[in-house]
């Protein structure tokens, strides 16, 4: 059914309507507009459409938005306003960790949500989580330090 | 739209629905980390799609024997269960092998042995545990060791009707060990998975990548006696091991490749449960 629904993101109530085989990845780009969220590969390989629902990282061109509609659910869009993704998206700044960018939400969403979940998590446990994230520009040498960094100004 | 979506709120539903179902028409979703990647390719294509999101089947219980795991848990719950980490050190490391950790927050247990992957990594591990499944039908639960669940790739004794419920995993000493091209998002050419039973004395060995499913490796097993096996017999029992396996060469791997990845991932996987201090149960 195409029912409309209302969803929760980034803090702010949307409605739009909603196919029942419709993937998050396709509700935030194309009916809500928020475009920040990448499709890199749509098979679950890339980590590129990395959204947080109710906190956790999820790979959001795997997941029916209808799944999810009941839940809090944050995008790189809502990372300014929170107080760890703001954090995120500074070290990543900071050291550049970035060339082309289209990996950059997904890593930077799922590093937020790594760092609430386990706020003093090492260097080493924070790259482990990240594995399923990959840059296509392998710029992987600032996205490290950008996460080493981070992890040791916090603990 | 390609299918309609329905989320019974209880298992009695969920089974009426399945059972009302013509062949084909309907397909069970947990997690989806499978099955809509198989909806995208055309391999399947489900007129209704039932999502098992409602049903309240994520319990993860420990007793002083063994860890009941509801067939909605998240991968990633296992994961961060620091007792399943400190106790079946095995189970964490094959869990972490699945996919990136946003995949593990939706894949779900019940999901993973129900697509009965071929090269699912979980599978090894809980044939080596010798794990039971519970399901659940309209006649109530009935209990069956995973190695009797799996048939075949993609083909579980699952009866119409019937849906995945619970494991339960003996909490044995065990080891994961598995190769590949790349640490995650990427499929195992070869795992290995070990484990000790403390009452019969004997260990049990499971390969994947070496057959079209998972499977038990029955000769390397009976290499094996006691605790602390030696070196000697670990080395016989690696090279059963690389000798019973069928051939098997696919574009992930060689035949040859794959026999001494086995031979050398088996010696290290029950050199790993030897030589790990003993955990208490507590
Ligand atoms: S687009 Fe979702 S994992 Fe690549
Ligand atoms: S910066 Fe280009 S894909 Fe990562």
């Amino acid at each position: 059914m195409t029912d409309p629904a209302a969803l929760w993101v980034n803090g702010r109530p949307y409605s739009t309507e909603l196919p029942d085989d419709e993937r998050l990845l396709d509700t935030l780009r194309w009916r809500l507009g928020l475009k920040g969220t990448k499709e890199g590969c749509r098979t679950g390989d890339c980590g590129a459409c990395t959204v947080l629902v109710d906190g956790r990282s999820v790979l959001s061109c795997l997941t029916l938005t209808r799944e999810v509609s009941e839940e809090a659910i944050l995008t790189v869009e809502g990372l300014e306003a929170d107080p760890v993704g703001r954090t995120v998206l500074e070290a990543f700044v900071q050291e550049a960790g970035l060339q082309c960018g289209y990996c950059t939400p997904g890593f930077v969403v799922a590093l937020t949500g790594l760092l609430k979940e386990r706020p003093n998590a090492s260097p080493e446990e924070l790259l482990e989580d990240l594995q399923g994230n990959l840059c296509r520009c392998t710029g992987y040498l600032s996205i490290r330090r950008a996460v080493v960094g981070l992890a040791k100004a916090r603990t | 739209m390609t299918f309609t979506l329905l989320a019974p709120a209880t298992g009695e539903e969920a089974v009426a629905a399945l059972l009302a179902a013509g062949p084909g028409e309907l397909a069970v979703l947990a997690g989806g980390t499978d099955l809509l990647p198989d909806i995208d390719e055309g391999r399947t294509a489900p007129r209704r799609v039932l999502s098992l999101r409602r049903l309240p089947w994520r319990e993860l219980n420990w007793t002083s024997t063994e860890l009941e795991v509801g067939a909605l848990v998240p991968l990633a719950s296992l994961e961060r269960n620091a007792e399943l980490r400190r106790r079946m050190p095995g189970l964490f490391e094959a869990v972490g092998a699945v996919g990136g950790l946003a995949l593990r927050h939706r894949a779900t247990l019940g999901g993973n042995l129900v697509r009965a992957s071929p090269v699912s990594d979980l599978i090894p591990i809980l044939l080596a545990l010798e794990a039971r499944v519970g399901l659940y039908g309209a006649q109530g639960e009935r209990e069956l060791p995973l190695e009797e669940f799996l048939q075949s790739p993609r083909r579980t004794s699952l009866a119409p009707g019937e849906l995945l419920r619970r494991v339960r995993i003996p909490a044995r000493p065990c080891a994961f060990r598995w190769q590949r091209v790349r640490p995650a998002n990427d499929i195992s050419q070869l795992a290995v998975a070990v484990a000790y039973d403390p009452l019969g004395g004997d260990w049990r060995v499971a390969t994947a990548g070496v057959a079209p499913l998972a499977r038990r490796a029955p000769g390397a097993e009976a290499a094996l006696h006691g605790v602390a096996p030696s070196d000697a017999e670990i080395r016989a029992c690696a090279d059963v091991a690389a000798h019973e396996a069928p051939v098997r060469a696919d574009r992930r791997a060689t035949d040859p490749y794959r026999r001494l990845l086995l031979r050398a991932l088996v010696a290290r996987a029950v050199r790993a449960v030897r030589d790990r201090p003993l955990e208490s149960s507590s």
